[in-house]
Formats: C-alpha cells, sequence, structure tokens
C-alpha cells in the first residue's frame, strides 16, 4: 500500500516536474519554430522554385543553384565577403587588440576617455556610419576632398575613392574597420583587465618590455577570446549587407557586392525569389559550418579548462 | 422643466446622437499609401498636401487614411508586393504605372477602372503608362520626362550656345572641360540616373529599337546599343562626367548643378521645381530636348520618360469603387495639379508654376513618341541589370559590347531568343 502511495506520488511529481519544464520550454520553442525553423524550412522549399512571390510556383530542382553559382555577381560577391572576413582577422582583430592593451595597461585620463570613443561607432546604426562614410569620401563635398583642396594636394583631390574599381573596396573596409572594431576593443579590453595584477607586475619585475609582456602573456591569456572575436568577425563577413549596400550598392562594376546584396537584388528587385533563396540557402549553409566549427571550438575550449 | 417635457429633450437628443453615429459611420475611408508625407513644409509635397486637405473639405462622406515611405519609391514599392500577395493592401496606392503595376494588374490585384476614368482628361502617354493589355488601373496626374538641363549662366559666360546636335553638344562639352567646369553632372554611384542618358543616345542611333529588341526582333548588343555605350564611355574618358563619376551620387549631381560646377545634365522633369526655387540654387537652369545625331535615327521628338506622380487602385478597394474614382477623379483636376511646385502636368489647362517648368512643359507637348524607362518597363528581373550594364561603360576598361552580350543572355532567359 504504501509503496503504491509512494509511486503515485512520485508520478504525480514527475507530471508536475514535466509541466514544469514544458512551461518554460514551450512557448520558447513556438516562437522559434514560427520565426525561424519554418522560415528556413520554407526558404529551403523555395530555392528549388521559379517564384517571383506571386502566383504560382514552379519546381525548378537545381537551377537556381545553377543559376547563381554561374553568376559572375554572386561568385564576386562569394570572393569579396571571404576576403572581407580574412582582412577582417588580420587587420581588424590585431588592431582592436593593441588598442585594448594601451587601454588597460597605460591608464592615463585621456586614454580614459578614448575608451567611450573606440565604442561610440558600435552603437551608431549603420545608416549613420554609412553616412559619415560617404560624408568622408564624397567627391564633391567630402571631409578628403575639402581636406585636399585647402592644402592644395591635387593628387589626394584626384583620387576616386568610391568610383574605382580597385580602391572601393579598401575604401570601405577602411570605414568598418572604424565602425565595427569598438566591440572588439571592449571585448578584448575586459578579458585583459582579467589579468591578475600580479602576473603583470611579475613579468616586468623578471624584465620583460610592454611587447613581449603582451605576447608572451597577454595574447596567451586572451587567445579564447581572440578566436571568439575570429569567428564573429568571419560569420559577420558572410552575411554582410547594410554598410557596402548604403555606401556603394555594391559598385562599382560588383566590386563591394556581398552575397547579401545579391540575395537582396534577387529577391526583392529581380523578383526572382526562388535565386534569392537559393543564396540565402548557401549563405546559411556557410554559417552553420563555421558555427560547428565554433562550437567544437568552445567544447575543446570548456574541456581544456576542466583539465586545468 | 415638466417631466414629460424632460422626457421629449432625452429622446431628442439620443435621436440626434443616433443621426450623428450613423452619419460618421456611413464614412468610407480610404487608405492610400504614398512616398510624399503630408506633414514636411516642403514644396515637392504640395501637390499631395493640398489634394487630400481640398478633397476632404469637398467630401465629408470620405475620410483618408495617408501613409507615407518615402521618397525613395523602394520603401513603398516593397511594401506593396507583400501586401497585395496577401491581398491585404491599401486602397489606393501611388505608383510609376509600367511592369511593376502590370504585374499586379496581370495577377488580378488591382481594380480595373477603365470604364469610370475614361471621360478624365490627361495626356495619351499617361494614360499609357497606367494602363495593362488595354485595361485602365489609374491616373497620373504628373509626368516626367527626361532633357537637357542646360546651366544658361555659364553658357552665357562662356559664349556658348545651347546645343541641338550630338557634335555641337561634344563641342561645348570640350570647352567647358577646357575652362575647368563639369560638362555633364550624372549621380553614377546610384545606377540608375545613367541611364536616361543612354536611352537617348540609343534612340538617337537607332530609334525604337528598344521596342524591338523587347519584341524579340533584335538583340540587346545589336550596333546601335553598343555604339550609344561607346558613347557614354568615350565621353566618359574625355573627362565630360568629370573626374570621378562613379563615386556621385545623384544628390551629388544635383549640388554640382546647383552649385554651378556642372553646366549640363540629362535628367527627369522631376527636378524643376528645385532648380527653378531661388532658396536652392542661384543658377539660371533652362530646360532642352536632348540633341539628335546628324545622320542618326531618333527624332529631337523622340522623349523618354514617365509617370512622376500616379495613383493605382487595388482589388481590394472594390467596395469603396466610387469613393476611390472620386479621389483619382479629383486627384486629375486642374485646381489639384495647380498646387503643384515644380512637375510636368499631364493635364491639359494647368499653368506651369515656373519658367523651367514651362520649359519642360513646352517639350513634353511637343512629343511624337514617348520611351518609357527602361528600369520601370522591363521584366523585373531585368531592371536591376540594365543599369548595372549602363553604369559600367562609365568605366574605362569596361568591354561595352561583351556587357551587353551578357545582358542579352539574362533577356532571353526572361523574353526568349531573337526570332
Amino acid at each position: 500500500m504504501a509503496v503504491a502511495q509512494t509511486a503515485k506520488r512520485k508520478k504525480k511529481r514527475d507530471w508536475y516536474r514535466l509541466g514544469f519544464i514544458a512551461l518554460f520550454l514551450l512557448p520558447a520553442l513556438a516562437i522559434l519554430g514560427t520565426f525561424m525553423f519554418y522560415p528556413i524550412k520554407e526558404t529551403f522549399r523555395l530555392s528549388f522554385m521559379r517564384s517571383s512571390g506571386f502566383g504560382e510556383e514552379i519546381y525548378v530542382g537545381w537551377r537556381n543553384y545553377q543559376r547563381i553559382f554561374a553568376s559572375p555577381e554572386f561568385r564576386q560577391g562569394f570572393v569579396n565577403v571571404f576576403k572581407w572576413a580574412f582582412w577582417s582577422v588580420a587587420i581588424q582583430i590585431p588592431l582592436a587588440f593593441f588598442i585594448a592593451f594601451t587601454c588597460v595597461n597605460f591608464r592615463t585620463r585621456i586614454i580614459g576617455r578614448l575608451r567611450g570613443v573606440y565604442y561610440l561607432s558600435n552603437v551608431l546604426p549603420s545608416a549613420i556610419t554609412a553616412m559619415l562614410g560617404v560624408f568622408i569620401f564624397s567627391p564633391t563635398s567630402g571631409v578628403i576632398k575639402t581636406f585636399a583642396k585647402t592644402t592644395g594636394w591635387k593628387w589626394l583631390e584626384s583620387i576616386d575613392w568610391l568610383g574605382n574599381p580597385k580602391l572601393a573596396f579598401w575604401s570601405l573596409f577602411a570605414l568598418a574597420t572604424w565602425a565595427y572594431m569598438g566591440f572588439g576593443i571592449i571585448y578584448l579590453m575586459a578579458n585583459i583587465e582579467q589579468i591578475p595584477t600580479e602576473i603583470r607586475e611579475a613579468a616586468l619585475i623578471d624584465g620583460a618590455t610592454q611587447w613581449q609582456y603582451a605576447w608572451r602573456v597577454v595574447i596567451p591569456y586572451v587567445s579564447y577570446a581572440i578566436r571568439v572575436q575570429a569567428i564573429l568577425a568571419t560569420v559577420g563577413s558572410i552575411k554582410l549587407f547594410d554598410l557596402p549596400y548604403m555606401v556603394t550598392l555594391g559598385g562599382p562594376r560588383n566590386a563591394t557586392v556581398t552575397l547579401g546584396i545579391t540575395l537582396y537584388r534577387e529577391a526583392f528587385l529581380n523578383w526572382q525569389y526562388g535565386r534569392g533563396a537559393a543564396i540565402g540557402v548557401v549563405i546559411f549553409l556557410i554559417c552553420l559550418v563555421i558555427t560547428i566549427f565554433q562550437f567544437s571550438f568552445v567544447n575543446d575550449h570548456s574541456a581544456t579548462d576542466q583539465s586545468i | 422643466m415638466s417631466r414629460s417635457k424632460l422626457s421629449v429633450l432625452l429622446v431628442m437628443t439620443l435621436a440626434s446622437l443616433l443621426i450623428l453615429s450613423s452619419v460618421a459611420l456611413a464614412k468610407t475611408t480610404l487608405t492610400i499609401w504614398a512616398v510624399d508625407g503630408l506633414e514636411l513644409d516642403d514644396p515637392h509635397h504640395y501637390y499631395v498636401q493640398n489634394l487630400v486637405k481640398t478633397f476632404l473639405a469637398d467630401n465629408p462622406d470620405i475620410d483618408i487614411d495617408w501613409v507615407a515611405f518615402g521618397s525613395e519609391g523602394a520603401a513603398l514599392n516593397n511594401r506593396i508586393r507583400v501586401a497585395l500577395a496577401a491581398n491585404v493592401g491599401p486602397d489606393i496606392f501611388q505608383s510609376w504605372g509600367g511592369t511593376f503595376m502590370g504585374e499586379f494588374a496581370r495577377m488580378g490585384k488591382l481594380l480595373d477602372l477603365t470604364e469610370e476614368l475614361s471621360d478624365v482628361p490627361t495626356s495619351e502617354a499617361a494614360k499609357a503608362a497606367m494602363s495593362y493589355d488595354g485595361r485602365l488601373y489609374g491616373i497620373a496626374p504628373f509626368f516626367a520626362i527626361a532633357g537637357l538641363y542646360v546651366n544658361e549662366g555659364i553658357f552665357e559666360e562662356l559664349g556658348l550656345e545651347v546645343p541641338t546636335t550630338i557634335a555641337e553638344l561634344e563641342a561645348v562639352a570640350e570647352k567647358l572641360v577646357a575652362n575647368g567646369i563639369q560638362p555633364f553632372a550624372v549621380g553614377a554611384r546610384d545606377e540608375w540616373p545613367i541611364l536616361a542618358t543612354y536611352m537617348y543616345l540609343v534612340n538617337r542611333y537607332g530609334g525604337t529599337i528598344f521596342d524591338d529588341a523587347v519584341a524579340r526582333k533584335v538583340r540587346f548588343d545589336a550596333e546601335p546599343f553598343v555604339q550609344a555605350g561607346l558613347k557614354i564611355q568615350e565621353w566618359s574618358k574625355r573627362g565630360f562626367f568629370g573626374n570621378t563619376p562613379m563615386s556621385e551620387g545623384y544628390g551629388d549631381a544635383q549640388l554640382l548643378m546647383q552649385t554651378g560646377q556642372a553646366a549640363m545634365q540629362i535628367s527627369g522633369s522631376w527636378l524643376c521645381g528645385l532648380y527653378a526655387d531661388p532658396n536652392q540654387t542661384d543658377q539660371t537652369i533652362g530646360f532642352y530636348a536632348v540633341p539628335v545625331l546628324e545622320g542618326g535615327v531618333g527624332k529631337v521628338t523622340d522623349l523618354a520618360g514617365m509617370t512622376d506622380v500616379g495613383f493605382v487602385a487595388t482589388a481590394t478597394a472594390a467596395d469603396k469603387k466610387d469613393a476611390v474614382v472620386r479621389f483619382l477623379t479629383y486627384a486629375m483636376s486642374v485646381e489639384a495639379a495647380e498646387k503643384e511646385a515644380g512637375r510636368v502636368a499631364s493635364i491639359p489647362g494647368v499653368n506651369p508654376p515656373n519658367r523651367l517648368t514651362g520649359m519642360a512643359s513646352d517639350v513634353f507637348t511637343q512629343a511624337e513618341t514617348i520611351q518609357f524607362w527602361w528600369d520601370q518597363n522591363l521584366p523585373p528581373a531585368l531592371t536591376t541589370p540594365v543599369n548595372l550594364t549602363i553604369q559600367s561603360f562609365l568605366m574605362d576598361d569596361t568591354d561595352v559590347k561583351a556587357e551587353l552580350a551578357r545582358y542579352e543572355l539574362l533577356v532571353e532567359d526572361e523574353l526568349g531568343s531573337v526570332r
């Protein structure tokens, strides 16, 4: 009798526990299902259709994929996002590290205020950043043009920052470096500040220079944060859309086009939803691979932490 | 007051309230999606602001819910596409007609107003722009044509005549370059602004060859298309578009004209209001027909243009047809159109608001053919690529023929091969 009562109580408790879990998980699942999983599934389905967004959809098999991979615009976008990702990691992260290192290790009143200045670019909406970019590079009234006119530097005045296909990518990248680096600086600063003061003092007493301290102590200490930064920068580059679209529309001659811009053009300007969806699937798959890599690397890191 | 009198008063008050509320309930609300807002104190918005204000005053049984999406047009177009696909669109929306509107008409998303609007006086070009497959779906009170804006002050100072042939145009441009003035303001960074120049050059070389290309009688890399592209490339090399044409947006181009840094611009008549406004520019600017090519096919009366302001009714407004027709008819009235500050009216009897608009109206009235903007009149899949193709001609190392051949492949995919 007592055993039966205990089993009954346990069953009741299990139901209660299950209900409790469901209460917390189901709303999130419903929201994710409606706004994430279903649209992803629909994007996959649409990528095999010819559709203008209206009326009937015609099944075309892999044709949309064949078309986008044959398109010079898409291929250029593909090259551009990986080029962007490579240089983001190669330039933006080292630059962010050295600024963060300087801000933490050389504390003066000015540097303290600079933290806010560095982060400011990160809180600006990308539309404002794009406007600032156009304002800097504008050939009629831009900051560089005005400066060149004032100083009489004809060579500077004649540079076509956004109109020259060989230069437009780098002009835009310079703008993005300023715009996107703020987060990296703050994130790395937070990590560098976690290094115990004793370690720094011990290194300096042992005669290490600031360079040696940075290279041999700080970088190994914040390597996890640097790797996270690298992955975020790579995924961000693959999905890049707003800044290049607002500043150059992806031009001139696709010099600054990205996968996001080709998706927008195909789906919303050319009314080729199927092809747009196919590009979306490609972006999704690339990001998925990088995310899986990110997860495996985080797990490795956790295992390393535990072993320590 | 006796109880009976009080009761009568109460009943009368209740009855009045009932009547008033029923009148209020009987009001028809028209939801209109547009680009121009009703609040801004901007001359560019005077027409729609006065249109709504006066119409509401004259039609107390109609209410208007006006939603503005901003002057770029893309926001409105994108929203319209999503809404009409789900059959939840507005009753009326601002449209430039052409294939964009035609796609909606083809799918049965628009209200056929052929009979209701047949007597509304307008130009044939405006009517054609708002029609699809012989049926009329809206109105176009203002029509934009592209022409040659000329800074008359600079021309007078340098002793230049307004060119009437392409050869004269090139001679004028050479002289302007020699005097340190940019001959043409374009704004090619925004892709579409170079289209008007190319459309005119194609016409001057090959007449109505664009129609033949769309009808698949000739390819898009046929000789006149190539010649026009090479001419743009040649002008770019000669510095006619300045040193940084690909960096200049359309706003930059306007600024160059407003400040007298550029002397000419081939663009739409929607700029008349801006260039005629003494608060916006101290330059004296005129509007002329684009010169012809000696020995070419196109005539000076062959124009490029399309609807500047237009309205289309949706199928969801079928039960409000009377209110819709009343609004559209009033939008086409001389009274409403005369509030406009700069656009060219397609309504007979409207006096131009300034000299520049008057000059553009004169060019418009002499038109024999009007070629609609290619990027509004081709199937949607071909519109962005056409602008990108033309934009590339401004670069020295572009192979014009190869670019056009690549575009032809896209056209073949959409419209089929040349028969």
